[in-house]
């Protein structure tokens, strides 16, 4: 499949990547700016996320609506989201508005007014995004997982802890803003039916001048306790499993997150298999492989009744348990057959391959082709998948619960 | 884009929107049954029997179709609402055969009864997980109250209580009735070969018995039954409330279906809206959001409210103001053409993934046995005037009526059910 991809960097550290494609109308742009939650700081979590509210609150010669209203007047699907890494801004397309939409994003990102007399309406916006997660048990355990399983404070919450964001002042966001949302370390994407030399000939005008700031780093702190049960009062128990792997610039996570969807990837994984189909313990159930740039981890959930939640949680620990020295090559080549079909298809969303290919640049200083990808998936064979498991067993497990009773976690899973 | 069509000898509609330049091709079984088509005694049974479906045949096993899905590398699932029951893959294009081989076959499950006894546990897990999640049964309870004795007063998943009693002979004749050839189209959009489709539809499908549909648009009366009514259900343990507000709209053959899809986007879209502005820029609301739905012999605008509880009854006014002020003074010419230009760009950018257009083009299909093209429903929207939006507001007044219900902390207040009473 032929493929075209660009990158460039300009002098203020800006990295500007692209990749045409032709069947589409649509384009879609990403501005990745190096403000994540991991430069929160104490007492301060959620600040991330409410500066990247703030920040469309007004920009430039800009008011609040002003934003929006040309934004969806021009039919510009505008999205802001705040991860651990970075704040993001993006914009899906009909080609012809990109020029529209540009000088938009550069005023949010370069002149943001932070004004005064919208901070209480932010934060209370943040604040009811807070209280909406609090209904939501599934999110509450993940939360709860990552929160102890990474290194403090890469596994804290991005949506903010209600205490904190209740404590926020102006001047937190404007010298956050100010610290974080500069050119090196941000990545503008775009994908779709894309003029290369004249979008970077736009942005070069719109973001070339911008004075270049080294971006902090953090340092990193330890991890919470391996165990923990968080008390809430619902019919089913959540179960959210962690134990660490490779990130993903590292070449063995293909090895890691292939073992993973073994275990519980597709309808045909062991934990679908076993603990959906066929003793029908639960409705949801998976594992799956998530990655910051210098940690990784497996991640395993299950939602259930809580009479049946110890009876999940041990067919869950036993079935990962078994997977080191059982792979099968018809599981990995169901694995490898899923992973690139996926990838083939993603090339028909024109917003999922801006965030691809900005996800790869962050993770591995390049963008990796289609090409490249597929042949690595070829690669992958039963030896090198139980080569990788032999070395990393399985250990050391988080183990989060969340409903009306604990469960029993057996000592050695978490040793 | 082109678009295809050809009957089986036995009723089966096989359909496809063919893109030359999609990498993938999508193909989805669309059963014309779901909730409004069940009786009490069958209530839930649409959307167990879509389980069911994935657990075999009389010579594959549901081991077998997992797999077999897996190793195309398909994107596959299913899901039933009110009025269908859809079945659906995702695959590389050759993958097309194997995908709806596979599909088709499954369309004949063996629906053996230990199958059926191991998933009615899981059946009863999904009751339990939404349950536990927001609205908290507010919307069930809301269609149920708003359409009275209409057959979309059912909600999909049914009950615990129905699903324990239902036998698994309820379902092999529900089957038996709902899955007759005439009563399913098979649509493929994307990279298809429509020939290879035909063939595929006539080799797995053409023996399929076929039996006469009893037809099943029912009248649905909106006189004085829906006026507004407020119910509670307490949840002392969640955070926030939750309201589900229902009031008439213009059904799916109703040509004033896309401007009450662009007023209830003026109105209540999650951003750049007249409820946005007002109470989820301000914090004041988590959510507050109008959309319009429709069905084959119904329609509906559904205002979604989620904040604090001791705000709710509040808020509940100022949305009833927003639609009040709206149909007395009219929308502006600018928020007008804001939104018709964001939702045409909405559409456009829908319309260019066939992965998403399977589930326009199949329903459209299954419901009115037409085919709109993107480009069909972009002239639509795009040929809308302010007029047809203010005529959409007499018809259908979105102020002081409708079906309300309220799910969350707050105690059931004697004033709130007087004056419920009252009105």
């Amino acid at each position: 499949m032929k493929q075209t991809l660009h990158s460039a960097t300009l002098d203020n550290g800006i990295v500007l990547l692209g990749e045409d494609l032709p069947g589409l109308e649509s384009v879609a742009v990403a501005f990745h700016t190096p403000a994540g939650a991991v430069h929160d700081g104490p007492g301060r979590c959620g600040l991330a996320t409410l500066s990247g509210e703030m920040m469309l609150r007004g920009a430039g010669d800009r008011t609040s609506r002003d934003i929006v209203e040309v934004l969806e007047g021009s039919g510009i699907q505008w999205a802001q989201s705040v991860s651990t890494s970075h704040a993001s801004f993006a914009g899906a397309m009909v080609a012809r508005q990109l020029p529209t939409a540009l000088p938009i994003y550069a005023d949010i990102l370069r002149r943001p007014r932070l004004p005064d007399d919208e901070l209480e309406n932010a934060r209370q916006m943040v604040l009811q995004n807070l209280a909406g997660t609090e209904d939501d048990p599934a999110h509450r355990a993940m939360s709860a997982l990552r929160q102890l399983h990474y290194p403090h404070p890469l596994g804290m919450p991005s949506e903010g802890i209600s205490a904190d964001v209740e404590a926020i002042g102006i001047e937190d966001v404007r010298s956050f803003v100010a610290a974080h949302v500069v050119p090196r370390g941000m990545i503008i994407a775009i994908a779709g039916r894309i003029d290369w030399n004249d979008f970077v000939t736009r942005v070069e005008a719109l973001f070339g001048d911008w004075d270049t700031e080294d971006a902090s780093t953090v340092a990193i702190g330890s991890r919470g306790e391996r165990v923990r049960h968080v008390p809430h009062d619902s019919q089913q128990t959540h179960i959210a499993l962690a134990w660490s792997v490779p990130p993903y610039r590292y070449d063995e996570s293909y090895e890691a997150s292939a073992a993973l969807s073994v275990l519980g990837g597709g309808s045909s994984s062991r934990l679908f298999s076993e603990v959906r189909e066929r003793r029908g313990l639960c409705y949801s159930v998976s594992a799956g492989y998530h990655t910051l740039r210098d940690y990784a981890s497996a991640i395993c959930y299950s939602g259930t009744s809580a009479a049946r939640a110890q009876e999940t949680l041990d067919v869950m620990l036993a079935e990962i348990d078994r997977l080191p020295g059982t792979i099968e090559e018809a599981e990995l080549d169901r694995v490898k057959s899923r992973a690139k079909s996926a990838l083939v298809m993603q090339q028909e969303s024109s917003a999922a391959r801006a965030a691809w290919i900005a996800r790869q640049w962050y993770h591995l200083g390049s963008v990796r082709s289609l090409a490249e990808e597929l042949a690595r998936y070829d690669r992958l064979n039963v030896a090198s998948v139980e080569g990788w498991l032999a070395a990393n067993r399985p250990a050391g497990l988080t183990v989060v619960s969340l409903g009306k009773e604990p469960l029993e976690v057996p000592r050695e899973v978490s040793a | 884009m082109k678009f295809l069509h050809e009957r089986l000898p036995n009723g089966l509609d096989v359909i496809a929107e063919v893109t030359d330049t999609a990498l993938s091709t999508s193909i989805g079984f669309f059963v014309k049954t779901g909730a409004r088509d069940e009786t009490d005694a069958e209530w839930g049974v649409s959307h167990f029997l879509e389980h069911m479906v994935f657990k075999g045949t009389t010579d594959l096993s549901a081991d077998e179709i997992n797999r077999r899905f897996d190793w195309m590398g398909a994107s596959a699932n299913a899901f039933t609402s009110e009025e269908d029951t859809a079945y659906h893959a995702a695959v590389l294009p050759e993958q097309q055969i194997e995908a709806t081989a596979l599909l088709a076959r499954m369309m004949r499950p063996a629906l053996r009864e230990e199958d059926f006894d191991t998933e009615k546990l899981v059946i009863l897990e999904e009751i339990r997980m939404y349950d536990d999640q927001p609205p908290f049964g507010a919307d069930d309870r809301c269609r149920t109250t708003f359409f009275g004795h209409h057959p979309l007063a059912r909600s999909v998943l049914g009950t615990v209580e129905s699903i324990e009693r239902m036998p698994v002979e309820t379902m092999r004749d529900y089957h038996r009735r709902r899955y007759s050839p005439g009563n399913i189209v098979l649509c493929a959009t994307g990279a298809v070969d429509f020939a290879a489709l035909v063939d595929s539809a006539r080799q797995w499908c053409g023996d399929w018995e076929p039996l006469a549909i009893p037809p099943r648009r029912a009248p649905l009366d909106l006189g004085a039954a829906r006026g507004p009514t407020l119910e509670l259900l307490t949840r002392p343990t969640s955070t926030l409330e939750y309201a589900v507000r229902m009031s008439p709209g213009p059904a799916g053959d109703d040509d004033d279906r896309f401007a009450a899809k662009l007023l209830a986007a003026i109105l209540g879209d999650t951003s750049g809206s007249r409820l946005y502005w007002a109470m989820v820029d301000t914090g004041r609301a988590e959510q507050a959001s109008c959309h319009h739905q429709d069905f084959l012999d119904a329609g509906m605008f559904a205002t979604q409210l989620s904040c604090d509880p001791e705000d709710a009854e509040e808020l509940l006014g100022i949305i009833d103001e927003v639609y009040r002020g709206a149909a007395e003074q009219g929308l502006d010419r600018r928020e007008f053409e804001q939104n018709r230009n964001k939702l045409a760009g909405r559409w456009v950018l829908l319309g260019e993934r066939p992965r998403r257009r399977l589930f326009d083009v199949g329903p459209e299909w299954a419901h009115s046995g037409d085919y709109r093209s993107v480009a069909d429903d972009l002239r639509t929207i795009e040929n809308l005037s302010l007029e047809d939006v203010h005529r959409v507001l007499a018809r259908w007044p979105l102020h002081g009526t409708g079906s309300t219900v309220l799910a969350g902390p707050l105690p059931l207040d004697p004033s709130l059910e007087t004056a419920s009473e009252a009105q």
